[in-house]
């Protein structure tokens, strides 16, 4: 279940001191399918934690030691993309909004309903999944833009910015009909269906 | 034998007489005057001329109502006449009192008594005077004394009684004991322990029968405090004192006792006390107040388990394929889950409660451990340890438990207070008992906090006077006059190597009080 190939099966990851809290949403979340593990310290998950794994942090805010807060900072330094739901005691609230301001997608609070926290949960895993999944497309998309030469990488900036192939021999003095072949290596290598596709794709790895 | 023989012995015998009748007179203490049934005086003894200042030479002939001053002096004609006349039997008075005179004027108390010579005609008379100077004075003084003595019971509010067990003296009651045990001065007597016992409280009746028991039955004094009902249906509090004086084959001759009326002082106390109590109450709910989040938390986190075991439950149960084990094991887990809240509310109603304050015997020690469980979350919260060093002894202490405690969590609350900026490394909490030199038990909460510096040690256990925002700056003011309640003192100093110590002392109990 374990290693770089479980994209496809994401874990739920709880991090919570009090160890009946623990144990008793590891068989909630298995009951519902979810594989579960377990943490009784922020410290505990960060040494275990490898930044590959997919799935999310159902993490209690409050902790001796590295509060939940804390860990959510460590892992913001660290560019983590994992989607952090807070679970809060009462009066926590400060914090809660604290933890959403850093970026946490949710806070519950203790005790919950089982529907409101697994629904949380799997927005949560969606949130990661596609998070994952566009920072796989914009990786393959950054690939097929480091193929390109450096000519067809000029002809392709022209083109995003809606230049015609006249004006862009033009400005880089080649003909029109060398502008035009290379033109189509660039779609060719960026498998791009349409210019509108292709400028899409420039655009999402932020390149234009 | 002769005639003339006859009449020498006769006369011998007269003589004889006449010398022993002398002999008599100037022996006797009391002045001796012989007068006619005029009142005129015809013989004086010595005891007589030293009272009144006369030679018998002096006086006689004049009328013997010179020896008193008006108005005696004309009372007592009257008197003389009256009996000639009436021919009343021959005492005309017996130790009648009445004020006689001195040849100097100055006049003394005295005792009279006349009688009637037998056989004369014209009667004469016989007086006798006693001067009672000395006796008056000790009436006098012994009346005055018995005045102050009524006075002072007034004022202390205080009645005494004796009682005897021969039946020859008469018991006693002084006349403020009838105002100690509700009664009008002068109405009938009542044997005291008789009168008493139906008025004692009913509550105190067992302890008051037993004290008086061993009162009876031993040496031992009776010293009691109890309450009393009284007549007009009134409550008294009265103190108890009394003791059995013995003949030397031991039989009781009597006992002495007080009653100590002390309800204005038992109501004060009662009163001090109670204050004390509601402001040691208020806080309680002030400490738990400062408390509320990590309890709030404590509770929430079993009911949390419990909400989700269950939850899961359900869903395990849905399921086909559900492991029996996996559900048992839930419910296992709910069942701990709320025994684990329940625990900590009841903790939580034990400590706030406004109960009555109970002293018992307890072990030092355990009400350390008591904190500790009561604390250990807000502790935890703050990132703090909490270290226990109890003292191997084992001691005990005679203590409200609950107001001890409330003392330490005091403590330890201003510790974790005073290590919120310190590295999380540092922050620890040392809880200690420990049998002082004097063997009294100490107690002390040392942290690795701020510490507390010169100007704030002086003001530290003033009413109001607070370092924390929001605090009512009564906490250790309380926690100082809950120690001094139980007559230990609560004193503070710097930790060596950084923090501030506090330490309070509580009296120690002998172990063998507490089998």
């Amino acid at each position: 279940m374990r290693g770089p190939s479980n994209l496809a099966r994401p874990t739920i990851f709880v991090v919570d001191d009090d160890a009946a809290v623990r144990d008793a949403l590891k068989l909630l979340l298995r009951s519902v399918g979810h594989a579960v593990e377990t943490f009784g310290s922020a410290q505990e998950f960060l040494d275990a934690y490898g930044e590959d794994r997919a799935g999310c942090l159902v993490l209690d805010i409050r902790m001796p030691g590295m509060s939940g807060l804390e860990l959510q900072q460590k892992l913001n330094e660290k560019h983590s993309i994992l989607p952090i739901i807070f679970i809060t005691g009462h009066g926590d609230v400060p914090m809660a909004v604290e933890a959403m301001q850093a970026g946490a997608v949710d806070f519950i609070q203790k005790p919950f309903r089982d529907q409101d926290l697994i629904d949380r949960i799997n927005q949560a895993l969606e949130k990661d999944s596609s998070n994952r999944a566009a920072l796989g497309e914009r990786n393959d998309i950054r690939r097929r833009l480091e193929t390109l030469t450096p000519r067809e990488r000029e002809v392709l900036d022209l083109v995003v910015h809606g230049k015609a192939n006249k004006v862009i021999a033009g400005d880089l003095k080649l003909s029109q009909r060398t502008v035009e072949i290379h033109r189509a290596r660039v779609m060719e290598k960026m498998q791009a269906s349409s210019l509108a596709h292709l400028v899409r794709m420039v655009l999402e790895v932020g390149q234009a | 034998m002769t005639l003339l023989r006859v009449a020498e012995l006769q006369e011998e015998r007269a003589h004889r007489l006449e010398r022993e009748f002398q002999a008599v007179l100037d022996a006797a203490v009391d002045a001796v005057v012989l007068f006619d049934h005029e009142g005129r005086i015809e013989l004086l003894n010595h005891a007589g001329e030293r009272m009144f200042g006369y030679n018998e030479q002096e006086v006689i002939g004049l009328k013997v109502n010179i020896l008193l001053p008006e108005p005696y002096r004309s009372q007592h004609e009257d008197y003389l006449r009256h009996y000639i006349e009436a021919g009343e039997p021959r005492i005309i008075g017996i130790g009648r009192e009445l004020i006689a005179k001195r040849r100097d004027g100055s006049e003394f108390s005295a005792e009279l008594a006349v009688g009637r010579v037998q056989g004369t005609d014209p009667p004469r008379f016989v007086g006798f005077i006693r001067d009672i100077t000395v006796r008056r004075n000790a009436e006098e003084a012994l009346r005055r004394s018995e005045a102050q003595l009524t006075i002072a019971q007034e004022i202390a509010n205080l009645g005494n009684y004796v009682v005897h067990f021969d039946g020859k003296y008469e018991d006693y009651w002084s006349p403020h004991l009838y105002r100690v045990l509700g009664r009008r001065y002068g109405e009938p007597y009542i044997a005291v322990y008789e009168y008493l016992e139906p008025m004692v409280h009913p509550a105190d009746r067992a302890r008051w029968q037993q004290a008086r028991g061993e009162l009876d039955a031993s040496g031992r004094q009776m010293d009691i405090e109890y309450r009393v009902i009284h007549p007009d249906g009134s409550l008294r509090y009265v103190h108890h004192l009394a003791q059995t004086t013995r003949a030397a084959d031991g039989r009781p001759l009597r006992q002495v006792g007080t009653l100590h009326d002390i309800t204005d002082r038992r109501r004060a106390e009662d009163e001090a006390r109670q204050m004390q109590d509601r402001i040691a109450h208020f806080g309680r709910i002030s400490t738990m107040g400062e408390m509320a989040a990590g309890i709030a938390h404590e509770v929430n986190q079993p009911l949390t388990a419990i909400a989700t075991y269950a939850q899961a439950c359900q869903r395990l149960i849905a399921q086909a394929d559900a492991s029996k084990e996996e559900v048992e094991t839930a419910l296992n887990h709910i069942g701990t889950q709320a025994l684990r809240a329940g625990e900590v509310i009841r903790r939580l109603r034990t400590f706030v409660k406004n109960r009555e304050v109970r002293r018992e015997l307890i072990e030092a020690n355990r009400l350390l451990e008591d904190v500790l469980t009561l604390a250990q979350t807000d502790a935890r919260h703050n990132g703090v340890r909490m270290l226990l060093e109890p003292a191997p002894q084992a001691p005990l202490v005679q203590a409200d438990a609950v107001q001890i405690q409330q003392v330490v969590l005091n403590l330890v609350r201003n510790s974790i207070d005073a290590m919120v900026e310190v590295p999380e490394a540092r922050r620890e909490i040392v809880l200690r008992t420990l049998v002082d030199s004097e063997g009294d038990v100490e107690f002390m909460v040392a942290d690795r906090g701020v510490g507390v510096d010169a100007t704030t040690m002086a003001e530290l256990f003033n009413p109001f006077f607070t370092t924390k925002p929001g605090g009512t700056g009564l906490g250790l003011s309380i926690s100082r006059s809950i120690v001094r309640a139980h007559g230990g003192k609560l004193w503070c100093g710097a930790n060596p190597g950084g923090g501030a110590r506090f330490f309070f002392t509580l009296p120690a109990v002998p172990a063998s009080a507490g089998s």
